[in-house]
């Protein structure tokens, strides 16, 4: 009797250095984890971005599994297949990147075409009505005018390249007559809004010394370089995801103590399938969008292949919500203002009014997109409130820029989810 | 299946595959091999079934899962003793004493009803523990190998399903008023 009640004491004496331990031992890992996540801070975003891409490929590898070829050899198959597809992507999209030739044809033809858009829409009609609408537009859009003229003005350097360019330079033809003129045009473009004189009070001011050309230092170079070697870890993660067969996930559900054991499977199992839907809901909606953008493009008569990059560009950028379809605005509109000799494929479009028909083409795909593509294809995988979404946006670029933009949504779906979930379960599981 | 697929598998990966396993793996494959459950499966069908498989191990009346809980999973004992309990206000009734080979929690491989009676170690135990959804994925990749795991599940709630009918029907009226 003794001896049982001496096993039942030990018991329990065990219990509780067994629930001391796993006190401390998750404290302490709680604040290695912080401490970890302060620290390497650089590497959080690679191994989001190498682990999100393991997951949206985990479907192609299941997908074409062949059930007698041993699990490595097969992933190793998938990267084969993976690397051709992006090596012939990219050689594709290097021919549509503009060269150096291009790059200033092409700043030339854009601030030359916003300036003759930017004269058409202030100055008098030919028939001398006065445009009553226009002190109001120069006196909003000169200064933005004259910013955007001051960053699409060539430098010296830039200069003297385009006229060699001009004459044929480099094994290049030369430059088509009419882009040199609208050059020599845009040298004796001036300023819009004539900045006001500092009052004459007599006090002698101080300019502020004009800041040194920045040249970029050794500690640019080095954080350049420590990016860098931290985005090699995107790949990796992705490679060493890829071969996982469960591994990871058994590891963690190992640490899992007996009486969650069923309850983490679940709430893991959710998760997965949360995420797994939005992001591969996502992908083909910004692959539905980037076709229709891609076809109006064609049929608005802009050429096949900047329609494709145009298209891409915004396709992929419509994953943030609202910022991609500006984008996609700023990048349509931009080459419709400097296009020429455009056919559109439409019968009875004015070529002149380009610019205003892209408008409508992202505003009609930014309907479709609302009204069928995000029901069809995301459904309810997103199922977010749009101020939340709004916050999310916001927030995520105060905090990592362009990338929390990109992440915002995600992590908005990850946390619902297990809030939603985790809770759930606890009281099915009868914990809390 | 082909015949250069059929020497494919049989010489090559399975010889490559017994090299490349470790003890533990080929232990829980020749246990898996034991279960009734799994006695149709081929070698390399239970090694796919083992690898989706979680080891758990249980201290003295620590519970497994217990009643009215939403099921996920299929328990095998690997070693150890596990008593099927259902717990009334004032009682318990032991249901089974399950020991080494048998399975239980079975429904949770069909949905998440919730389980009808605890699941108590009667001793240390481990088992291996087969969760629902990697079976459903299981179905996607290996549609073989699930399609036999699911056959034999339907054989065994047959058994059950018959062997309730039979307590039914031999049911004395005694027996029918003490239940009322």
């Amino acid at each position: 009797m003794s001896n049982g009640k001496d096993f039942e004491e030990k018991e329990r004496e065990r219990k509780i250095r067994r629930r001391a331990f796993y006190l401390t031992f998750t404290s302490a890992l709680l604040v290695l984890g912080g401490f970890l996540i302060w620290k390497l801070s650089g590497l959080i975003l690679p191994i989001i971005v190498g682990a999100l891409l393991a997951f949206v490929f985990r479907p192609v590898k299941e997908r074409f599994r062949i059930r007698w070829l041993p699990h490595e050899l097969q992933v190793l198959c998938s990267f084969a297949a993976i690397g051709l597809v992006l090596f012939f992507a990219f050689n594709t999209l290097r021919k549509h990147i503009p060269d150096e030739k291009q790059k200033l044809e092409f700043k030339v033809r854009l601030k030359y075409k916003l300036n003759e858009k930017y004269l058409q829409l202030v100055t008098k009609s030919p028939e001398g009505k006065s445009n009553t609408l226009a002190p109001l537009i120069e006196k909003q859009l000169g200064p933005l005018m004259d910013k955007v003229n001051q960053a699409l003005t060539l430098n010296p350097e830039e200069r003297d390249l385009f006229l060699k360019y001009a004459a044929g330079y480099n094994g290049k033809p030369p430059i088509e007559n009419k882009f040199v003129q609208y050059f020599w045009a845009n040298r004796k473009t001036g300023k819009y809004v004539i900045p006001e004189r500092p009052p004459a009070d007599g006090a002698s001011h101080t300019t502020p010394a004009a800041p040194a050309p920045s040249q970029p230092s050794a500690e640019e170079g080095e954080s350049l370089e420590s990016k860098l070697s931290a985005w090699m870890l995107a790949p990796l993660i992705f490679i060493f995801l890829g071969f996982d067969n469960g591994q990871i996930r058994r590891f963690f559900i190992g640490l899992v103590p007996n009486r969650y054991f069923e309850l983490s499977l679940t709430v893991l199992d959710r998760l997965d399938d949360a995420i797994g839907r939005y992001l591969r809901g996502t992908l083909t909606e910004c692959f539905l969008v980037g076709l229709t953008l891609i076809l109006g493009l064609i049929l608005l008569g802009i050429p096949a292949g900047i329609a494709v990059a145009i298209g891409v560009v915004s396709g992929l950028l419509n994953a943030i919500p609202f910022v991609g379809t500006i984008i996609a605005l700023v990048i349509g509109v931009g080459y419709a203002l400097i296009a020429e000799n455009i056919r559109p494929l439409i019968p009875g479009l004015n070529p002149n009014d380009l610019a205003l028909y892209v408008v409508i083409l992202v505003v009609i795909t930014h309907v479709i997109d609302d009204v069928v593509f995000q029901p069809l294809v995301l459904g309810s995988a997103v199922n977010v409130h749009p101020l939340v979404v709004v916050i999310a946006i916001i927030g995520g670029s105060l905090m990592m820029g362009l990338w929390g933009m990109l992440f915002a949504i995600p992590a908005v779906v990850v946390v619902k989810t297990i809030v939603a979930t985790f809770f759930k379960e606890l009281k099915a599981y009868r914990i809390i | 299946m082909s015949a250069p697929k059929f020497a494919a598998e049989k010489l090559l990966w399975e010889m490559l595959g017994r090299w490349k396993r470790s003890t533990p793996e080929l232990d829980r494959i020749q246990f898996l091999k034991t279960v009734p459950f799994f006695d149709r499966l081929s070698n390399r069908q239970l090694k796919s079934v083992s690898d989706i498989m979680f080891e758990r191990t249980y201290d003295v009346d620590e519970s497994i899962f217990e009643e009215g809980q939403p099921g996920a999973v299929l328990f095998l004992i690997l070693e150890g003793k596990v008593a099927i309990e259902m717990r009334r206000e004032t009682s318990t009734t032991r249901l089974a004493a399950l020991e080494k080979g048998a399975f239980f929690g079975e429904m949770a491989l069909i949905d998440d009803t919730p389980r009808s009676a605890n699941a108590r170690a009667l001793e240390p135990t481990r088992t291996l523990a087969l969760y629902r959804n990697d079976l459903n994925e299981l179905v996607h990749r290996d549609a073989k190998t699930a399609c036999q795991i699911y056959r034999s599940l339907a054989g065994t709630i047959a058994d059950r399903l018959r062997l309730t009918n039979e307590l039914v029907q031999t049911r004395t009226p005694a027996d029918t008023a003490l239940l009322a």
